[in-house]
């Protein structure tokens, strides 16, 4: 029933994505910190300045994992990146609205348009 | 953000009851049978997910707080129906020494960003902003918490 987080990184110029399947919770903990290292560290030729984050094939995000995210975003920040999603759900968008997520992570529908805004 | 009250009055009916091992990753079996519980009764889909999301916290927190992920002391979850009411109660025996509804700090992102607040805390506030009543309750040891949602609540979905 259950699904444990898993993380694929790739990268773009100047940007990383960071897509995600499975559950975002305590167990994600690892593997979140683990590709966001990934993402930051795997373009040697152009410093990373937007990391996205596609929960496209997420299907569950707890209160541990939002503070996940909120570690993720808050350690982006302090490097000067840039961080939007996509692929969130109705229900989970309303969580980011809520916890004020999206006030500091841009919202996209999908990765096809959080990557096209890349090049703006 | 969600108004605190008591339970609708009245003679609630009793829609499903059952419990669980105090054991992280539980709660995903009490919001997967409460979904299957109240399906069909009147909950648009955003509410739905809203009720779902604060049945799976409020377990987290008995399994983790009131029962201290000790797996031999069970999470009780009764769910009822008194009229538009749709009301389920997530009981442990954390007694007073756990109220996740005292004292905490109310989660502010920005605080929790440049490392005034931890980055956890979040469980309780979501919990209030996804149903439209939240009691918590002690008796003893036990420590229940009463989420109610109504099935007329459409223009709740437009604001949250």
């Amino acid at each position: 029933m259950t699904s444990m987080c898993e993380a694929t990184t790739r990268h773009l110029p100047g940007a990383a994505v960071i897509e995600l399947s499975g559950e975002v919770d305590g167990s994600a903990a690892a593997v979140l910190t683990g590709a966001y290292q990934n993402a930051v560290d795997g373009d040697s030729t152009r410093p990373i300045e937007t990391v996205v984050l596609d929960f496209g094939a997420v299907d569950y995000i707890n209160s541990t994992g939002i503070a996940l995210i909120v570690s993720v975003l808050a350690r982006a920040r302090a490097e000067r990146r840039k961080v939007v999603a996509c692929g969130l759900s109705a229900h989970y968008r309303e969580i980011f609205d809520i916890t004020r997520l999206s006030d500091f992570i841009e919202l996209f529908p999908d990765l096809d348009q959080a990557v096209s805004q890349l090049a703006h | 953000m969600t108004q605190v009250a008591r339970p609708a009055p009245g003679k609630p009916r009793r829609l499903d009851t059952f419990t669980l091992a105090s054991e992280p990753g539980n709660e995903r079996l009490a919001l997967a049978r409460v979904a299957g519980t109240v399906k069909g009764l009147g909950l648009s889909e955003a509410r739905l997910e809203r009720l779902k999301t604060a049945v799976a916290e409020a377990t987290m927190n008995a399994i983790e707080h009131g029962n201290g992920n000790r797996a031999e002391i069970p999470v009780e979850v009764e769910v009822t129906q008194d009229g538009d009411a749709i009301t389920v109660a997530i009981s442990d025996q954390g007694g007073e020494a756990y109220d996740a509804s005292a004292g905490s700090e109310e989660p502010d992102l920005l605080k929790k960003l440049d490392g005034g607040q931890t980055p956890r805390g979040w469980g309780l506030f979501l919990i209030r902003n996804m149903v439209d009543a939240m009691q918590v309750t002690t008796d003893g040891q036990r420590h229940t918490i009463w989420l109610t949602m109504r099935t007329g609540g459409a223009a709740h979905d437009e604001h949250v």
